[in-house]
């Protein structure tokens, strides 16, 4: 009996060195049995940058202390690289999230140390595939033949990720931990290292493994190659001298070049990088993947579209269920696509929108529309509810027949009483317009009168040069407008009718609706437009869109004030509606919480323009006449046509850093680029809400880096925070 | 695992079968013919001879009764096999059966009153008196009454040191309980619960109400709360947070072969207050005053409709509880059987609990009572559609101005537009009632506690007890919850069709050895106990989350399934010297699977020193001090619940979902993550020093006790930052930190008036307790703050609180506001404490904390003949609440939402700070919460015997929460301390309620 009881103790006992029951908890063991499995964990290395953990699109987080979705990579990047900059600013009460404006984070911001540690999230997990994937390891678990070298590769691609996310680091915060595969996960104290040690840890890193990776654009959509290797070396040479002091220019124009001739080419339209079916862009040289089915986060992309949309923005118009009414851009980035923008703001094409059946109408079956008295299109309107009808009605053949029907039937049907005096009679004899053209008609069922009157229309204004000549508009049938393109200058304009002023439309109150006799119509900047009008039953309504300029000024102005009162009111500050939920072909992503779009982390305008921006700083192994050419190639694609080109003139450092802004903006460089040149803190520059004030106020340069977390501080001994914090 | 334990289910269904027709017997030969006798007697004073008037003799499970005259004479009919009970204040109880004797004298003895009981302690019994730790137990004549729909609000504010809060009021009336304060920052703080001498899981159950739903109140026998580690250290591994033992009603030997026992109620359940906001009328006004000319605000006014909806959700819950006992005993067999039923409509509309519960316990002696066999089996099935709580938050939020229902897509429910009126807007409140109306939230919980206990006194060695208990805690429980494609707020997804599953089977085997010896040549008694446990814990769960047309894209399937191991041995010393100092020695070993081999032992001791002064020569004799006794004690336990993680010591990789994989070309890949991990994970200790004196006066009169306590935890499991890199992410589950609590507990019962006719008993507590973390990291940075907790409603990811060395947890941490000359707070303007020119971050203070410095409890009962009023309230003071309702909806910036667009309605507090936007961080929401509250009011009467000796009647009148005092603002200042702690935001509303009793004995 003594015997069995001491059996049964130690059986229990030893229950105690239970392991995982649950298959999808796996151990080293099991994970580590063929290139397959190291694939999966590759996998996360790169899904690292893109969702928050192992649940999309948030659930069993990666990193903990902050909400899920604020602790994804990208999400955290971009808050970092554009939030302290005028391209952004973002509305919502989150935390300390407007600091980053006002620039006066501190060290126990938790949006810095969600970055932070997102980072080294990225370190630690890479350096765990490099451990597990030496030679010794392959070895030992018998990883041999085709399978060997796909790992190999493998642990190359990691090892470029790690260095992405240390070169984030050096950019970030400077001086930080350092982590190799050689310190396995457990309990110490890493030592720290500076930023110029850092800087020649990933140099020798992407050196070392440039010749492991996949020649440019032959590996799988979404890995890394040698492309993701160069441009990332131009990246860290471009900006050597904020990093250790010494300038790297000329090794920068070396890699650039190695992409400019590894056949990467221009997108030929510059809005389809930032949609739904991006990923397959012959200029992508590295994205982060994201897929509204299966890589849901609410970061990443999906953020950047979402929080982008309020006001009177459709959601459904970006692919989206909702917007989350968060970030707009200030004036001074507005000012670096229109430098002489008026103070009241970018002219907006206003859209009134038309209440659809709201005033009583009238009928108009005739000849034209094959004598159909329940078409609602051809129809007179009465806007007081008074039985006075007007309404414009385009008569395409001469001698065309009507009556006035008050319903859809022809049993309350009125036509001419035959005095030729404009009197209606039931039923009465049909009426003629004699010719062909396009008529108002007014009508007034009370006093049983009609008139007819033929217009042709045309604009006039100070826009156009003259108050007294019109600028013809012609008629469209199939859509039912007036439309005119025309060469304005800043000004005011007006509709009117058979070049007179008896008929002339306005716009009160800016809506988008028109009235008789009604107030001038702004055209704030200089430029070709396309003017549309649309008038049949009321309300009238225009709109004037710019024809030719630079489109990659995406703004939406409607509802929006240009300069930003409250940080807080969506409203102000102009939205962007660069990036879409929207394929090139206008379907919507596959769904409509989170969306398609990949982040495209570096293209091919951004090597042309840090080819430029290397020559001009006086790199060598480059020349100007490349430089601008692939800046015009930039600008020809901008513009949809060489209007927007410069000369060897205007290429000037300063202009590459508006061009950055232009082509590049909300892309996540803002903040590195204006380091670069010197404009960040201090007061070389100054944008509204700079320094938390609305007119902008000069900051200290101790911004210039992030602090390392107080909580990091405090838990690793061999760690001195950054300067100032 | 041994295989005997794999044959205890089949083991328990024969044993069932048995009862079942030894049952059947008993119900058949229950008829018996009584035939009427008469009996009389004198009753004496044990210390002195003299006659006792007064003394209360009845005939037990009856009213029936008399009392001794002047000379101490009772004269009383019977019938063979009556029980007469002799009771009378300062003595103790006695118990005589009828056999025939005509005449029954009985003297009785002064009671050391209720320090002769026997309470519950780990692995055994003690009479109080000799209890060395501090124990306090509660039987049911102290319960609270009325509405109870879950064991813990049985005791809310009994005990001092025992804070017990329900989490609002939804049915089921979950509730926290936390012992002095509780002992981890990270790790849990729940108490160990003991049912019958099973351990249970705390952790909450899919589908389940509460924690503690397997059993029905009205079940329940006694609470014994183990408090310092002298008591609980022999629970070791899981004591850490005290222990609550829970003992169920059980039959007795020597009464009654059946008895039947029907105690019901009908209860009405009301509203007793909602959040203030504004109406329909001054909604109107404002948005037009604010949004003066904006037509494009104003046109989304509607200028006819005036809803309350808090009305609409709201309703009077009515609910009624059965409960049938029969009990009794057949020789050596007590038994008891009890049904219960309990319907319950929570006060939020659509929302109600159903429960039913079996109980059985049999515990008959074998061979000369060598052999006791104690046998309990609880059963509960539980069915609840819970409502959209979410109602609540839209109710205070709803535009005042618009309908309920409308004709529309969308359920004929008004809801928020886009231009265009086809779409939802997404970003919007969700009208309330169809949130309630159309989400079907249905679930089913089967819970079966059971255990065996086999206690053998050795026929050759009796003074050797060898115990084995065997106990098992399963539930099963499913669920599915549907909300239709058409409702606003998944008209995105096309609905929800959700389905889930979960088993819990929790299995617990103790074996301990007991030796008792009275030395009586050396006065010394010695009381040995030495034992092993084992548990085992296994969690299986499976979630379907689906859209209704059950899109790919919307449908996953997330599974887990996990387990862990307890296995301990433990030993206990009692020793006596001379009846008057008593010592108490107890270690336990315990061992957790969730640690690594090297660190998984942790050895847990304790010691005690008891001085019964009262037993001393100079005190033996005295009228005035009827005992008194002091307490000393310290012992060590320790704490590995450190939540969903069972695995925190391996190195484990986690797949993702088929919502977080990664594309490579065309295929995507389910991602493989490397987990955090400490491998080097130990137990985390807390170490109690404990200080106490039980008192009685005036042959206990008055009694009570004072305890002085200091705990201090260390090596605290921790789920804290980590040095960056170090480990596999940026947190990890790690021993870091200290804690300590100390206060004071007072406890005092008063028998202010006892006479034959009028009662009055008082019964009063208090409680002290400082909490303050001591140490957080390795490095002590002055820049760093300490972990940020406390997320709020509004914004995203906005904490209110911190954990920080030096102060209490929990504290607040939030910007000073700044006021102006009349006192109403200025918008964003804060203190700039730093002084360094601005505000940051770094100017947040920590801004008093959830915790109460100081709790009470007050509970009396007056009676005069078979009328009785009992009340019973508690307060806490200095407890502050984060009123996040205020700050969340009280500011103008809420009427006009420009992303949708929509209108929402703002707290009518909004007007006292006149705030344009949400000031999340300033410390004006910050609310002193102090409170006292009335849990109850009943009044009573006791019919006695209706019908001869076959029906007593009791009917009582309850209300429950009857009124609440304090200064704070907001609905409710006990707030929630379940996953957040004093932050008030949205809490369901705790109902007052109007109670009907019944109580039937047969």
């Amino acid at each position: 009996m003594f015997l069995a009881t001491t059996l049964f103790l130690a059986s229990c006992v030893k229950d105690l060195d239970t392991l995982p029951i649950d298959p999808r908890d796996m151990t080293p063991n099991n994970v580590y049995t063929s290139a397959a499995g190291y694939k999966q964990v590759l996998a996360k290395c790169y899904a690292g940058l893109s969702v928050s953990g192992q649940q999309g699109p948030a659930g069993n987080a990666d990193i903990s202390g902050i909400d899920e979705g604020f602790g994804e990579y990208l999400r955290g990047y971009w808050y970092h690289q554009e939030l302290p900059t005028d391209e952004a600013v973002i509305g919502w009460n989150d935390q300390t999230i407007k600091d980053f404006h006002a620039q006066k984070w501190g060290s126990g911001d938790v949006f810095v140390a969600a970055m932070y540690y997102r980072i080294f999230f990225q370190v630690s997990q890479c350096n765990e595939f490099i451990r597990e994937s030496s030679d010794d390891k392959l070895n030992e678990r018998g990883i041999n033949g085709a399978d060997r070298e796909e790992v190999v590769r493998y642990r190359a691609e990691a090892r470029f990720l790690r260095a992405l996310s240390y070169y984030h680091a050096l950019d970030l915060f400077g001086n930080v931990p350092f982590i190799t595969e050689n310190d396995p996960a457990g309990k110490f104290f890493p030592p720290q290292i500076k930023r110029d040690k850092l800087f020649t840890y990933v140099e020798s890193e992407l050196l070392a493994i440039e010749p492991l990776m996949r020649a440019p654009r032959t590996n799988e959509l979404g890995r890394a190659d040698q492309g993701a290797v160069w441009a990332l070396l131009a990246k860290l040479y471009l900006n050597a001298k904020v990093y250790i002091g010494v300038d790297k220019y000329t090794e920068c124009i070396t890699y650039c070049k190695n992409i400019m001739n590894a056949g990467y080419s221009l997108e030929p339209q510059y809005e389809d990088l930032f949609l739904a079916d991006n990923e397959n862009s012959s200029e992508n040289i590295f994205s982060i993947r994201f897929d509204g089915s299966n890589t849901q986060t609410w970061g990443g992309t999906t953020f950047i579209v979402r929080a982008g949309i309020g006001g009177s923005m459709a959601p459904a118009d970006f692919g989206v269920a909702s917007g989350w009414g968060g970030t707009r851009t200030t004036s001074a980035f507005v000012r670096k696509f229109y430098p002489d923008l008026a103070a009241n703001g970018l002219w907006s094409s206003p859209v009134y929108k038309q209440h659809k059946g709201a005033y009583p109408i009238l009928y108009v079956p005739g000849s034209y529309q094959e004598w159909d008295p329940t078409n609602t299109t051809t129809v007179l309107a009465s806007v007081l509810g008074d039985e006075k009808y007007e309404g414009y009605l385009n008569f395409p053949d001469a001698s065309t027949q009507f009556k006035f029907c008050t319903t859809p039937d022809w049993t309350n049907d009125y036509g001419d009483d035959g005095s030729g005096t404009g009197t209606l009679a039931h039923p009465g004899a049909n009426i003629v317009a004699a010719d062909a053209g396009y008529y108002k008609i007014n009508v007034d069922m009370n006093a049983l009168t009609y008139t007819l009157l033929k217009t042709t229309w045309g604009i006039v204004g100070s826009a156009t040069g003259s108050w007294d000549v019109d600028q013809p508009m012609t008629y469209d049938a199939t859509s039912g407008m007036w439309s005119a393109t025309l060469d304005l200058t800043a000004g005011k304009i007006k509709f009117r009718a058979n070049g007179g002023w008896a008929l002339n439309y306005g716009d009160n109150g800016g809506d988008g609706k028109l009235e008789q006799d009604g107030t001038d119509i702004d055209i704030p900047v200089d430029g070709t437009y396309v003017i549309t009008m649309k008038l049949g039953a009321p309300d009238y309504t225009y709109q004037i869109v710019r024809a030719s300029f630079d489109k990659r000024a995406m703004f939406w102005t409607d509802g929006q004030n240009l300069e930003i009162n409250d940080i807080g009111t969506f409203t102000d500050g102009y939205a962007i509606t660069k990036f879409k939920n929207i394929t090139s072909t206008g379907t919507p992503g596959k769904n409509k919480e989170y969306v398609d779009n990949d982040f495209i982390l570096f293209r091919l305008a951004d090597i042309y323009l840090m080819y430029a921006e290397a020559v001009l700083r006086g790199g060598s192994g480059g020349d100007l006449g490349t430089a601008l050419n692939v800046v015009n190639k930039v600008r020809t694609r901008a513009y949809g046509d060489t209007g927007g080109n410069i000369t060897s003139n205007e290429l000037t450092l300063d202009f590459i850093l508006d061009e950055r802004a232009r082509e590049l903006y909300w892309e996540g460089y803002r903040r590195t680029d204006l380091i670069r040149y010197g404009r960040f803190s201090a007061s070389t520059y100054l944008w509204p809400w700079k320094g938390g004030v609305a007119d902008g106020i000069s900051t200290s340069a101790i911004y210039d880096l992030f602090p390392i977390p107080s909580s990091d501080v405090s838990a690793n001994a061999n760690l001195l925070q950054n300067t100032g914090y | 695992m041994f295989n005997l334990y794999k044959f205890i289910p089949m083991k328990k269904r024969i044993l069932w079968l048995r009862f079942l027709l030894l049952l059947f017997a008993f119900v058949s030969a229950s008829a018996v013919y009584a035939q009427e006798f008469s009996v009389g007697g004198k009753v004496t004073d044990a210390t002195d001879g003299s006659s006792i008037p007064g003394v209360t003799v009845v005939i037990k499970n009856t009213t029936m009764g008399t009392v001794t005259d002047i000379d101490g004479n009772y004269s009383i009919k019977v019938k063979p096999g009556d029980v007469l009970v002799y009771s009378y204040v300062g003595y103790q109880t006695q118990e005589r059966a009828f056999t025939g004797d005509k005449k029954i004298d009985i003297v009785l003895a002064a009671s050391v009153s209720s320090l002769n009981e026997i309470v519950v302690i780990g692995y055994g019994t003690v009479k109080k008196q000799d209890a060395t730790g501090s124990v306090t137990a509660i039987d049911k004549k102290s319960f609270n009454q009325g509405l109870i729909s879950s064991p813990q609000q049985l005791i809310v504010g009994k005990i001092p040191g025992v804070q017990v809060t329900t989490l609002g009021g939804a049915p089921g009336g979950d509730a926290v309980i936390r012992i002095r304060g509780g002992s981890s920052l990270n790790a849990s703080n729940d108490p160990l619960i003991v049912i019958d001498g099973v351990p249970i899981d705390n952790t909450s159950t899919s589908g389940a109400r509460g924690t503690l739903s397997m059993l029905n109140p009205d079940d329940i026998e006694t609470y014994t709360v183990l408090k310092d580690a002298s008591a609980t250290a022999i629970y070791g591994s899981r004591a850490s947070n005290g222990v609550i033992i829970i003992t169920t009603k059980k039959g007795t030997a020597g009464g009654k072969k059946i008895g039947l026992e029907y105690s019901g109620n009908v209860s009405i359940a009301t509203v007793p207050r909602t959040h203030k906001v504004l109406g329909a009328d001054d909604f109107r006004s404002l948005v037009k005053q604010r949004y003066s000319g904006n037509n494009a605000v104003l046109g989304l006014l509607d200028s006819v409709n005036s809803t309350d909806w808090q009305k609409e959700i709201f309703r009077t819950g009515i609910s009624t509880d059965h409960n049938i006992a029969i009990s009794g005993a057949v020789s050596t067999m007590p038994y008891r059987l009890s049904v219960g039923y309990m319907y319950q409509d929570g006060i939020l509309k659509t929302d109600n609990m159903q429960r039913t519960s079996i109980g059985l316990n049999i515990n008959p002696a074998f061979f000369q009572n060598h052999l006791k066999v104690n046998l309990n089996a609880k059963y509960l099935y539980e069915k609840n559609h819970f409502a959209d709580n979410g109602a609540i938050g839209s109710a205070i939020a709803f535009d005042p101005t618009k309908p309920v229902t409308a004709t529309n897509n969308f359920g004929d429910y008004w809801g928020w537009l886009q231009p265009g009126d086809t779409l939802p807007v997404g970003q919007a409140t969700s009208n309330p009632v169809a949130l309630l109306q159309l989400r079907d939230d249905n679930s089913h919980v089967n819970r079966f506690l059971g255990n065996l206990q086999l206690d053998y006194k050795l026929p050759f060695f009796p003074d050797l007890r060898a115990v084995l208990n065997m106990g098992i805690d399963y539930s099963k429980s499913k669920g599915t919850v549907y909300v239709p494609p058409y409702a606003t707020w998944v008209y995105s997804s096309k609905g929800t069709d959700n389905t889930y599953d979960q088993d819990k089977n929790n299995e617990v085997l103790d074996f301990y050895l007991n030796y008792t010896k009275d030395v009586k040549s050396i006065r010394s008694k010695f009381d040995v106990m030495a034992g092993y446990s084992w548990q085992h814990f296994y969690f299986e769960a499976n979630n379907h989350n689906s859209n209704v047309p059950h899109d790919p894209a919307y449908t996953s399937d997330v599974k887990a399934k996990k387990e862990y191991y307890l296995v301990s041995f433990y030993g206990r010393l009692n020793y006596t010297l001379a009846d008057r100092y008593l010592l108490t020695f107890t270690l336990r070993d315990d061992g957790s699977s969730k640690f690594s081999k090297d660190t998984r032992w942790g050895l847990f001791p304790s010691a005690a020193l008891a001085w019964k002064i009262n037993e001393e020569v100079f005190l033996r004799n005295s009228k005035v001090v009827s005992q008194l006794k002091l307490r000393v004690g310290w012992g060590k336990t320790g704490q590995q619940d450190l939540g969903d993680n069972w695995y925190p010591s391996l190195p484990i990789y986690t797949a993702s979902d088929q919502f977080a994989m990664y594309q490579f070309g065309n295929v995507y890949y389910t991602t493989l993550r490397a987990n955090a991990y400490d491998a080097g994970l130990k137990w985390e200790t807390t170490a109690t020093t404990n200080v106490g004196i039980d008192f009685g006066f005036l042959n206990d009169r008055i009694t009570g006790s004072i305890d002085y306590y200091i705990r201090k935890t260390t090596d605290m499991l921790c789920y804290v930052p980590v040095p960056a890199g170090t480990n596999l992410s940026n947190y990890v589950w790690t021993n870091i930190g200290d804690m300590q609590n100390k206060g004071w507990e007072f406890n005092l019962g008063l028998k202010a008036i006892s006479t034959k006719d009028w009662k009055w008993d008082i019964n009063l507590n208090a409680t002290t307790n400082k909490n303050e973390i001591t140490k957080l990291t390795v490095n002590d940075d002055p820049n760093y703050a300490g972990v940020l907790v406390g997320g709020i409603s509004g914004g995203v990811g906005n904490t209110v609180q911190i954990q920080s060395v030096g102060y209490p947890m929990y504290s607040f941490y939030v910007f000073q506001q700044v006021y102006d000359a009349n006192g109403n707070p200025i918008e964003g303007l804060y203190v700039d404490r730093n002084e360094d020119g601005k505000i940051t971050d770094a100017d947040r203070y920590r801004y008093h904390s959830a915790n109460p410095t100081s709790t009470y409890g007050v509970s009396t009962t007056l009676s005069y003949k078979k009328l009785s009023l009992s009340a019973a309230g508690h307060a806490a003071i200095g407890n502050y609440v984060y009123n996040n309702v205020s700050s969340n909806r009280g500011v103008y910036s809420n009427l006009y939402r420009p992303e949708g667009p929509y209108l929402s309605n703002v707290t009518s507090d909004v007007y006292d700070v006149n705030f344009a936007n949400n000031q999340y961080l300033s410390d004006y929401y910050v609310q002193n919460a102090s409170y006292f509250k009335l849990d109850y009011l009943t009044l009573a009467y006791d019919f006695g015997n209706l019908i001869k000796n076959t029906l007593n009647l009791r009917l009582s009148l309850t209300v429950n929460n009857v009124f609440t005092i304090t200064n704070y603002k907001g609905l409710d200042p006990e707030v929630n301390l379940g996953s957040s702690v004093g932050i008030d935001n949205n809490m369901y509303p705790r109902s007052r309620v109007f109670v009907l009793g019944v109580n039937l004995v047969f």
